[in-house]
């Protein structure tokens, strides 16, 4: 055979990926030859290029899945429902920098990071082989460093870069050395080929690959206890960049650690249902507690985003045991971006306004912005799982997953922690409804003297709220019609 | 006709969030017409009722009226399944009458009206779907599309303490919500074809002859409606929530809340795992009393009128639970059951009209003198001898009274207890005579005497005024409050007051003195679902 025509086949099968990669090279000259004032142009043309690179990928949801490059790669529904995902994803964050970083230093530079981290995401879930994996993970980390520390003034945002350098760096290590113990012990870093090998190698080994694995994906997924550098990096990032991390890298990883489990370790083999629920867990647990004593909303929501991984990895634990399980997480994904991006995105908007991501500046909201009051509530409520809206049909049926796959224990656990995350999503919602806005002045000048009371009155950034009314109108629209939604994620549920 | 008559509220809510704020005249009026639609249509669908006789009575079989079907989440069997039957129609109506009430008595609300009246028709909406519901999924999307509004009811426009009340109101209901939800997962987990659709669960019973996974299933359903209903050891936020909560809060949340729980409980809870139920009923016989006897005792022991009524609802909500107890026991005579179970849903009517009124009795006072002390009051029988006889009634309705309403469903409780555990109706019948001295000790205090009244807007006494000092219970510093008790006049209720309490007033007695047709409504229901599950199955 022909191995030129080879090369052509291959590559046709990864049309959307070229295309980023192609938008990432044109972006990189436009960034730096728009004059200053005009960069906005470069963030609107990233969008553009994101959302055309979903023509040529969402024919492929529903079709048969092939693979790629002798294997290494996979073409499949389920990697094209993530594509979906995270373009999504990086326009509504995009949207966002559009007014957040106006002007500021690196405003071209942001979205050529943004696309770049995006086109690393898709190929993340599409990697069938460990090498690939590890070499993916990158290309979503350096971008990410990059626009973490790009706030230079705020000293802030320089240690966030660091740590989450220094963290991932540490956490990618440890995946490396734990791919070498089951290529030791297969002979391959083929996902399908893992699979056929394991069951016969040693148990404790394979045991010891995993943990050693699953430190890298649980670095990206944020899951108790690689989770430490979340809070901080999310808290001295822009605010729509913390939206960007909480959500993109995680699905992408989330996306690849279901696809590594199912393939490389079929048969439940070293127990890895267990040890993910057990995660689950203790993930949820941990970021649902801390979150309790949080005033900054960053912060609340950075944790608030712990607990969420924790939710979604028992879809991950249940996979291959329930139907519902993989359908709960990607439905559950898809609603996790709308209401954790919606609220990310009043937060910024509050932030445009009054400069301050504090609690107090919160007090009173209903009666000066009531619709960034009524959304940010809508998107809380819908995060603690409240019906009508979104997060309640993904929790319920993450909930039936996790009962339906015999680890009714979990469940059980989650609820619990439903309950309690409701105490934190309803100590931002009391303050802007329940505490007037009359006593604010005073309150203020003990809170945060730098609060200006009369900004919040100003309107919000046009931009913003057309992302704010996207974002919230879908969290109630899909919670009340979820069926639209879930057949697009039974589409997506086609693993190879 | 369902959707109409439930979502008419929420229709009505939507209209005046886009009616400018300051026509807040226009605003209650759009809100009342729309809960005003939507008695209506609840009162069609009483009457609407097919009754059993005409139809095949076979185990679990349904008997709905006015069902409606519609896909709503077919990937997961989850679909648009309302209907009525006697069980829910009677609560329905109970539901929509308390809104028009609950509306009528906040006319002279002033305070953020449009989302007061929009928070209102909201949870409306939310009562009269639960109700209506015949989809554990649906279900328990307007089991919590009510919580919610009444968390910002208590938490706007409540008491000084209302941040806490609300949230651990909040808080309390949503365990209980999320146990519920883990028992549906499971029954729509166990059922083949999966579905959350009520009758075709009922029908599969999917935890027949598996008693572990019954027994777990029947603990989240009974966390959730017990903390409902509320039952003890489950009722601490029902005190706090309600002396927190606005008058039309109360009303709402005792009158029609409180109600999902014992619904629950008859409409879910028995007929899915009647076996589980059976071998707890002893146990939940026995939290029903506890919930008879210590309600009652605690609030014979109130100074707070509000708090008095509040624990008076744990009593008589025991009753629910205890009538619904013995309806569980399987091996007990069909006619006693039966009996027992009528009497615990008559009783969740009777009550939702009697503590709607008792709540509207310590508002209209309230309002005129901003404190709720019951030693604040005496004589009332002379300056307000209007709001005295109808307070008279309702006081005469909650003891159990013949010819009220609180009557019929307490002997009908007492009646089928008695036939299956006399030990049971023996301490239910202490409960009952503390409850009677309770009421009737309240009365005295309040109403008869010299007329006299501490107004703590002018509490300062005018000279030669004062006539006595006395302590009025603490404040929340933990201060005793003492003020002075003056002669006093107050103003008699006004039209407003009466226009909402009447209607509770006239309905209790009515059925107090013809029950019949309630009741024949309710058992015909009773006699196919759960009932037949039971005794036939």
């Amino acid at each position: 055979m022909n191995m030129e025509m080879d090369m052509g086949v291959e590559l046709a099968k990864i049309i959307p990926e070229l295309w980023l990669a192609s938008l990432v090279l044109l972006l990189v000259p436009l960034s730096t030859l728009l004059p200053q004032g005009r960069k906005d142009s470069v963030t609107w043309f990233a969008i553009g290029g994101l959302l055309t690179s979903l023509i040529p990928a969402l024919p492929l949801l529903g079709q048969r899945g092939q693979l790629a490059f002798g294997g290494t790669y996979t073409v499949d529904s389920f990697s094209t429902f993530f594509k979906l995902l995270c373009v999504v994803a990086s326009v509504i964050v995009l949207l966002m920098t559009l007014e957040t970083q106006r002007g500021r230093r690196a405003e071209g530079e942001v979205p050529v990071m943004v696309v770049l981290a995006t086109l690393g995401m898709e190929l993340l879930a599409g990697s069938n082989d460990l090498a690939l994996i590890a070499l993916t993970l990158q290309i979503i980390s350096v971008p990410s460093y990059i626009i973490v520390g790009m706030l230079k003034e705020e000293p802030r945002s320089g240690e966030a870069a660091l740590k989450f350098f220094l963290f991932s760096a540490t956490a990618s290590a440890v995946m490396l050395y734990g791919m070498s113990f089951l290529y030791g012990l297969a002979g391959s870093l083929n996902l399908e080929e893992l699979g056929k090998k394991l069951p016969g190698a040693d148990l404790s080994l394979v045991v010891v690959g995993l943990a050693l694995l699953l430190v890298g994906y649980g670095f990206e997924i944020t899951i108790f206890p690689f989770h430490a550098w979340a809070p901080d990096t999310y808290q001295g990032s822009a605010t729509p960049i913390a939206a960007f991390l909480s959500i993109g890298p995680k699905a992408a990883a989330l996306a690849v650690l279901v696809r590594t489990l199912v393939v490389a370790f079929p048969g439940d083999l070293a127990g890895w249902p267990v040890i993910i629920a057990v995660s689950a867990a203790l993930t949820m647990t941990f970021g649902n507690i801390v979150a309790l004593w949080q005033h900054d909303l960053k912060r609340l929501l950075a944790y608030s985003s712990i607990a969420q991984a924790g939710y979604l990895l028992m879809g991950v634990a249940a996979a291959g045991r329930d139907v519902l399980a993989i359908q709960g997480l990607l439905f559950y994904l898809g609603a996790y971006l709308f209401m954790n991006l919606g609220a990310f995105a009043v937060v910024a908007a509050v932030e445009s306004l009054s400069s301050s991501v504090d609690l107090a500046a919160y007090r009173g909201l209903s009666r000066r912005q009531p619709f960034l009051a009524l959304s940010l509530t809508l998107c809380l409520l819908s995060l603690a799982g409240l019906p009508p809206l979104v997060g309640f049909v993904g929790k319920t049926l993450l909930f039936g997953a996790a009962i339906g796959a015999g680890f009714g224990w979990l469940a059980v656990i989650a609820a619990i922690n439903t309950a309690i995350s409701l105490y934190y999503y309803v100590r931002v919602i009391a303050p802007m409804y329940l505490q007037p806005a009359l006593a604010l002045a005073k309150v203020d000048e003990i809170v945060s003297p730098a609060l200006d009371t009369n900004a919040l009155k100003k309107p919000v950034p046009p931009v913003l709220l057309t992302v704010i009314i996207i974002t919230t109108a879908l969290t109630l629209l899909i919670g009340i019609f979820p069926e639209p939604l879930l057949a697009l994620v039974k589409l997506g549920t086609g693993l190879l | 006709m369902i959707t109409l008559t439930v979502f008419v509220p929420l229709a009505a809510g939507l209209i005046i969030l886009f009616l400018p704020s300051v026509r807040s005249g226009l605003i209650k009026s759009v809100a009342l017409a729309g809960s005003l639609l939507s008695l209506a249509g609840s009162v069609v669908l009483l009457f609407g009722i097919t009754p059993t006789s005409s139809t095949a009575i076979t185990p679990g079989a349904n008997n709905l009226s006015f069902e409606e079907r519609a896909d709503w989440i077919p990937s997961l069997g989850a679909s648009y399944h309302m209907g009525v039957d006697g069980l829910s129609a009677p609560l329905i109506a109970l539901s929509a009458l308390l809104t028009v009430v609950s509306l009528v008595f906040s006319w002279s609300h002033r305070e953020r009206v449009k989302e007061y009246f929009f928070l209102f028709l909201l949870l409306d909406t939310g009562l009269l779907g639960v109700f209506a519901a015949q989809d554990l999924l649906l279900f328990y999307l307007f089991f919590e599309v009510a919580l919610v509004p009444m968390y910002f009811i208590i938490g706007v426009w409540g008491g000084e303490r209302r941040i806490y009340a609300a949230l651990k109101f909040f808080l309390y209901t949503r365990v209980g919500s999320l146990a519920m939800l883990l028992s549906f997962l499971a029954l729509y987990l166990s059922t083949s074809p999966r579905t959350f659709d009520l009758p075709a669960i009922v029908k599969a019973q999917p935890f027949a002859g598996n008693f572990v996974g019954g027994s777990f299933v029947l603990l989240g359903l009974f966390l959730g409606f017990a903390i409902k209903l509320p039952s003890f050891p489950f009722h601490s936020w029902l005190p706090d929530a309600h002396v927190e909560a606005p008058t039309a809060g109360s009303v709402m949340l005792a009158g029609a809340l409180l109600k999902l729980g014992g619904y629950g409980f008859i409409r879910i809870a028995l007929p899915v795992v009647p076996e589980a139920f059976n071998s707890y009923a002893v146990p939940i016989i026995v939290i029903a009393l506890i919930s008879i006897i210590y309600g009652a005792a605690v609030a014979l022991v109130q100074t707070d009128f509000k708090k008095l009524v509040a624990f008076s609802s744990i009593n008589h909500m025991g009753y629910v639970l205890l009538g619904i107890g013995v309806a569980g026991v399987s091996q007990a005579s069909a006619a006693n059951r039966l009996t027992a179970l009528n009497g615990a849903a008559l009783q969740m009517v009777s009550h939702g009209l009697l503590t709607g009124g008792l709540f509207l009795l310590v508002g209209i006072l309230y309002d005129r003198t901003h404190t709720r002390q019951i030693a604040a009051y005496q004589g009332l029988w002379q300056t307000m001898p209007v709001y005295s006889v109808l307070a008279a009634i309702i006081f005469f309705g909650s003891l159990g009274l013949p010819t009220l309403s609180g009557f019929v469903a307490e002997f009908q409780v007492l009646l089928g207890t008695l036939g299956v555990y006399p030990w049971a109706a023996a301490l239910a019948l202490v409960g009952l005579i503390i409850t009677t001295a309770m009421f009737l000790w309240t009365l005295q205090r309040m109403f008869l005497g010299k007329p006299a009244v501490v107004d703590e807007r002018t509490s300062v006494p005018e000279p030669g005024q004062a006539t006595a000092i006395m302590p009025l219970g603490k404040d929340v510093n933990n201060k005793t409050v003492k003020a002075s008790l003056t002669p006093h006049f107050l103003p008699e209720i006004n039209r407003r007051e009466l226009t909402a309490l009447v209607p509770l007033v006239a309905l209790a007695l009515l059925i107090g003195i013809f029950p019949g047709p309630l009741v024949s409504v309710i058992n015909d229901a009773l006699k196919v679902l759960p009932f037949r599950v039971l005794a036939g199955g």
